[in-house]
């Protein structure tokens, strides 16, 4: 903006020169007007004094051809006219000549003081008026006037004669005098004209550069505005100016046509550009705001920490009819002139996905930060168990893997692969929830959602185990992130960091110090409390020969054990109010023996609870149509309880956390079957239900 | 200027407003101008006007909410009393409608608790000078 300032300093210096070329032009229009009128005028009485020059010579012509003619008895009236015309002649053009100006008048006085003296001697002759001839008989002759006439004539003649040279001077030099002025005069017109032809050229030239100037202006212009324009259609952020009345300018950015949904924008007010976009308190606020911007005591910073508009809230359509909640943020510079506050410059630009994100980013943080404080506050509890627990979920999920990982193509194939995940799922999922590793088991629990929904598909292929393998990648992330705090904390409760930083030799020290047993025994104890505790049915869970448990069957073990417990908490023991009406006492009783005998190991697991109906078995059954109606009807009570170790068989209609997917006892079955053993049933309706597990010595058994 | 001679260097006279007897004294202790002198504090809106009459401040720092008349009252009435005086608002400012509308009854400056002793400095030093 700097050369504007040049530049009206140079349009203004061109501008005073032309008119000072124009003013010059004028001054040499009126000077050559004047200078030719007067030359003009000169050549008039150049005209009569050249005239007057002729008349002495002719005077005495005229005298001397009177005189011959008076002494050769012609006749005189012509010649006298013509005199008398001559001497006229010259008293007017004399007379003519004093009255102008410019005529050398000594000269010319000079000249009127020798013409004087003619009339003496002329007035005579011109006044004759008689008959200069007397006819005789004897013949013509002079009469006496004639002879006065003649002698008059003659002494005239002879004045002029003498007379004649010097008044020609006179007339001579006032001629020469006026043809001198005259010429003069065109040569200062001349010079003049001259003078003019340099103006109109310098005017001719000055009128081109301004043309040029203001061509080259112009185009400098144009493309400032194009520049302007490109930017205003180009820059993603809306802008506008405010002026005091708080409208919006006439040039503002093409985004706010995305961002507003109108064009309209030139004058309108800010209020109206708001308004149906926000509340009605927002919109007070904005506007308060906005006027206070025009205040003395708005200071950039000051304002900008109140801008109420920083990030704003608005509703637009979304171009498909429909309504976007969008997040806008103005920002409000002032610009300032001489006379204070000139405009405000406002910016909008869209932050939707910015604050999106610093929401996501924000809900991530919290629930890592929930989680952690789940995790420690359950790892405070027991960080032993946890670890156990990770080791054997490792493993489980690593059979999940592989069963994924299983080409399947039939709809039978993929019906087992379903299968397998359910049970493989199911157990960790009882021991996280023994454990109360809630975060964990709530994952497993929509994995067995999301594989059981599989389940009721008709048609599978391998895409439809795409979210489960995402989830699982999850779970086990989650898993890895626990991990991670259980080393943490039993490092910290160890007082010694670990050696080799690994991350599971600190758990493994932890592990050595306590028994198998006693990890058991606890891990059994506390999914107790947390069973009774969820489905409100308070029972004592006795455990019995635990120790005698060799370690190769410890996982197995474990894991029926936790899946018997579960069956007997949802379905075993009662609620309050049957034990009541059965005189039993409200405290279930839950007892696992563990006995070495010669021949192997004996489990016995049993509950004083509802036991099992044989009749509910074969329904749920054919439920589940795993038996038809007539089948169901031919079986004897000891075949219907073995339904149970049926896979997909079970006894609850609606699926929660501990039982009811129709996987448990069929789990159980399987492990025992997997170390040679055998399960067996025995139960009394309202009494009791007593599961006894077989297994053969551990040294006989490949299975490790 | 005239600050050459020492005797038209009157002090600055700043008047506390807060209803937490904390903050006034943090606000007293923290200021570390040798020119500014701390005429009065104030628990609330009434003790304000009534000390701003007595002691004619200069500058106030004002909080927000307070019990019986809260700040923006306060600053309305202020303002009224004595056109011209400069106000710190010191508040936890919730949402910026109410930093408006204090800035439109006459607030000359804002400050966010928690605030540091760095930040508080020179909130005043802004209004001092």
């Amino acid at each position: 903006m700097q050369s504007s300032g040049a530049d009206r300093v140079r349009r203004l210096l061109t501008a005073a020169a032309g008119a000072l070329l124009a003013a010059l032009m004028a001054l040499v229009l009126i000077v050559g007007f004047r200078l030719a009128t007067r030359i003009r005028a000169n050549v008039a009485l150049l005209q009569r004094a050249s005239l007057l020059e002729t008349y002495p010579s002719a005077l005495s012509q005229q005298l001397t051809a009177l005189r011959e003619r008076l002494g050769t008895l012609e006749y005189t009236g012509g010649v006298h006219q013509e005199l008398a015309d001559s001497v006229a002649g010259f008293d007017r053009n004399l007379a003519a000549l004093e009255r102008r100006p410019g005529v050398d008048r000594p000269v010319l006085r000079a000249a009127g003081r020798l013409w004087k003296a003619y009339t003496p001697v002329l007035a005579p002759v011109l006044a004759y008026s008689g008959e200069p001839y007397s006819d005789t008989d004897f013949g013509s002759s002079l009469s006496v006037s004639g002879k006065i006439y003649y002698t008059q004539v003659r002494r005239a003649e002879l004045f002029a004669q003498s007379s004649a040279p010097a008044l020609h001077r006179r007339l001579a030099a006032l001629s020469a005098a006026l043809q001198q002025r005259t010429s003069s005069a065109a040569s200062r017109l001349r010079l003049l004209l001259s003078v003019g032809v340099l103006a109109v050229l310098l005017l001719g030239a000055a009128a081109a550069y301004l043309q040029l100037a203001r061509s080259r202006g112009e185009r400098a212009a144009r493309a400032a505005e194009e520049q302007t324009r490109d930017i205003l259609h180009t820059v993603r952020e809306g802008l506008f100016l405010l002026d005091a009345d708080y409208r919006i300018g006439t040039v503002w950015s093409q985004a706010l046509t995305h961002l507003f949904g109108r064009e309209d924008f030139a004058g309108l007010s800010f209020e109206e550009l708001l308004r149906d976009k926000v509340s009605p308190a927002t919109l007070v606020t904005a506007t308060k705001y906005i006027k206070l911007l025009w205040g003395e005591r708005a200071h950039e910073n000051l304002m900008k920490s109140i801008n109420p508009l920083g990030q704003l809230e608005v509703v637009l359509d979304n171009g498909r009819g429909g309504k976007e909640t969008h997040y806008l943020q103005f920002n409000f510079h002032r610009v300032v002139g001489p006379q204070g506050v000139k405009h405000v410059l406002c910016t909008v630009a869209d932050i939707t996905s910015n604050v999106m994100l610093a929401r996501e980013l924000h809900e991530a943080q919290e629930s890592a930060h929930s989680q952690i404080d789940m995790m420690v506050s359950m790892l405070h509890s027991d960080p032993l168990q946890v670890g156990g627990f990770l080791d054997t979920a490792a493993a489980g999920l690593k059979h999940v893997n592989a069963i994924l990982k299983e080409p399947a193509r039939s709809h039978a194939e993929f019906s087992r692969k379903l299968t397998g995940l359910s049970r493989e799922l199911h157990s960790i999922k009882g021991e996280a929830s023994a454990l109360n590793l809630m975060s964990i088991a709530q994952r497993v629990h929509h994995l067995e959602d999301m594989v059981e929904e599989l389940k009721g598909k008709s048609e599978l292929t391998g895409n439809d185990f795409l979210p489960v393998v995402l989830k699982l990648d999850e779970l086990l992330a989650h898993l890895r992130a626990v991990r991670e705090v259980i080393l943490r904390l039993s490092t910290l409760k160890d007082g010694t960091p670990s050696p080799e930083g690994t991350l599971s030799s600190p758990i493994l020290r932890l592990r050595e110090r306590a028994s198998g047993a006693e990890e058991l025994a606890a891990t059994l104890q506390g999914l107790a409390r947390k069973l009774a505790e969820d489905h409100g049915k308070p029972f004592t869970l006795s455990l019995e020969g635990l120790e005698a448990v060799p370690a190769a069957y410890l996982p197995t073990v474990k894991d029926c054990l936790i899946q018997m417990l579960r069956n007997a908490a949802v379905h075993g023991i009662e609620p309050d109010a049957v034990r009541r009406a059965g005189s039993k006492s409200v405290t279930g009783l839950v007892r696992v023996q563990f006995r070495r005998l010669e021949s192997g190991c004996e489990l016995v697991f049993e509950d004083d609870g509802a036991g099992l109906s044989p009749e509910t078995l074969k329904e749920a059954a054919v439920r589940k149509q795993l038996l038809t109606a007539e089948q169901a009807a031919e079986l004897d009570n000891r075949s219907a309880l073995a339904l149970i170790f049926k896979p997909g068989f079970s006894t609850r209609a609606e699926v929660s956390m501990d039982a009811g997917r129709g996987t448990g006892m069929d789990v159980v079955a399987k492990a025992v079957y997997a170390l040679g053993g055998r399960i067996g049933v025995s139960t009394h309706p309202g009494r009791f239900t007593r599961f006894k597990i077989a297994l053969p010595a551990p040294s006989q058994t490949a299975v490790a | 200027m005239s600050s050459d001679t020492p005797l038209d260097r009157r002090p600055v006279k700043l008047l506390i407003v807060d209803d937490s007897n904390i903050v006034r004294r943090r606000i007293e202790r923290s200021q570390q101008f040798d020119d500014l002198q701390v005429v009065g504090t104030a628990a609330n809106g009434f003790e304000a006007l009534e000390l701003a009459r007595r002691t004619d401040p200069d500058l106030v720092t004002m909080d927000l909410t307070m019990p019986q008349m809260d700040g923006i009252e306060c600053i309305t009435r202020l303002v009224k009393l004595k056109p011209g005086l400069r106000i710190l608002v010191i508040s936890a400012l919730a949402d910026k409608a109410t930093a408006v509308e204090a800035m439109e009854r006459g607030a000359n400056g804002f400050l966010n608790k928690p605030f540091s002793d760095r930040q508080l400095n020179e909130a005043i030093a802004e209004l001092m000078y």
